[in-house]
């Protein structure tokens, strides 16, 4: 069968990354009808490549937050969805007395203020449903930034507040919010610094980095029926990096 | 197309309003209690059913006080700055509205079928 018919349809923002590729197969077998968001046509044409055995059981679009006019192009396309999976954040890493002063607006404009926009359209569309779940994965980094990720975990943090207060202000009209607070994943730039940083995973009471489908997995479960009650909350999903002092643990 | 009628069943079906009736002259926020949560469900259900969009602050009125100020402060005429924040409002309404603003919020439900004749024109 093509297409959504009766199924949840839910938007995922970031659709191209890896954790949303994960995320995807599980959507589709749980009976979900994904919309995975991309940017330019190498997105488009990676999340088609990934997805391949499940043609015709989700659909990509264009979507970039640093674009209003692909918002209006997304609305026009889409009335609404029933659930929201938020992956999108733009990497910018300095010292904030180092950050360039256009790059610290165009960065918060992107990644704050059109996520607000994005989270108001997304809402509207729910409340005509009277019904919608919002997630919105954001990083151990929010709590705890390395030197360098003050613009970053700055922007998460203003993104988790904006999905938290939608919990709190649209749960009692069946719209629902929890944010998933990753740490070390073995995906993307995650990957990418356990990398060059092996040594960092000794910090991490688990011992290891996550897999992206243990992420893909807990996000399964929070679009569960059964996780209603997790609402206006941040889970944290580190291996209990943020639960105790940093350094190296001796075993 | 009746606005009002439309309007009175959106209104229904979002508060809790049983038993009172619902006139062009009701007072939204001083007679029905409707509260932002239930303003904003009603923009959403404007929208869909009229195809406009709507944009809450001018819709529900909510900074006619602030403009109120800012006339005062330009040193402009009230009901002519009013009008052209809310080219939706006639005259004798926007002059009605000051009159009222000492007893509460003035939104009446004939405000909201101005702005969606108004918008559905445009």
């Amino acid at each position: 069968m093509n297409g959504p018919g009766d199924r949840p349809k839910g938007l995922i923002l970031g659709g191209t990354c890896e954790l949303a590729l994960a995320l995807a197969p599980g959507l589709i077998e749980k009976g979900f009808f994904p919309i995975l968001s991309w940017r330019d046509s190498d997105g488009c044409g990676k999340i088609n490549a990934a997805l391949a055995d499940y043609s015709g059981r989700y659909e990509t679009v264009r979507f970039d937050l640093g674009d209003p006019l692909s918002l209006e192009t997304l609305f026009a396309k889409y009335s609404g969805f029933d659930f929201l999976v938020d992956f999108a954040q733009g990497d910018y890493e300095t010292l904030i007395a180092a950050a360039d002063e256009d790059s610290i607006r165009a960065y918060f404009s992107e990644n704050v203020a059109a996520r607000a926009i994005l989270l108001k359209c997304v809402a509207r569309g729910m409340l005509r449903k009277k019904r919608g779940r919002l997630i919105y994965v954001s990083s151990s980094a929010a709590e705890r930034p390395a030197p360098g990720q003050g613009v970053y975990a700055a922007a998460k943090l203003a993104a988790e507040a904006l999905y938290r207060s939608c919990g709190l202000e649209l749960a009692g009209k069946g719209i629902t919010s929890v944010i998933l607070r990753a740490g070390y994943v073995q995906a993307g730039r995650g990957r990418a610094f356990l990398e060059e940083n092996p040594e960092i995973i000794r910090q991490v009471p688990l011992q290891r980095a996550l897999e992206a489908d243990e992420v893909a997995e807990a996000i399964l479960f929070l679009l569960s029926p059964a996780a209603v009650g997790i609402n206006a909350s941040i889970l944290t999903l580190d291996g209990g990096l943020s639960a105790g002092k940093t350094g190296i643990i001796k075993h | 197309m009746d606005i009002l009628k439309i309007l009175r069943d959106i209104i229904m079906d979002i508060m809790d309003v049983e038993g009172q009736t619902i006139t062009a002259e009701t007072y939204l926020v001083r007679e029905l209690g409707a509260e932002s949560i239930d303003l904003l469900e009603l923009s959403v259900s404007i929208n869909q059913h009229f195809h406009i969009t709507v944009k809450d602050d001018d819709i529900f009125l909510r900074n006619f006080r602030l403009f109120m100020v800012e006339a005062e402060r330009r040193g402009e005429a009230p009901a002519d700055y009013l009008g052209a924040r809310f080219p939706f409002l006639s005259a004798e309404r926007i002059g009605e509205i000051l009159a009222d603003l000492e007893a509460g919020p003035a939104l009446k439900i004939k405000d909201l079928v101005s702005y969606i004749a108004f918008r559905s024109k445009g």
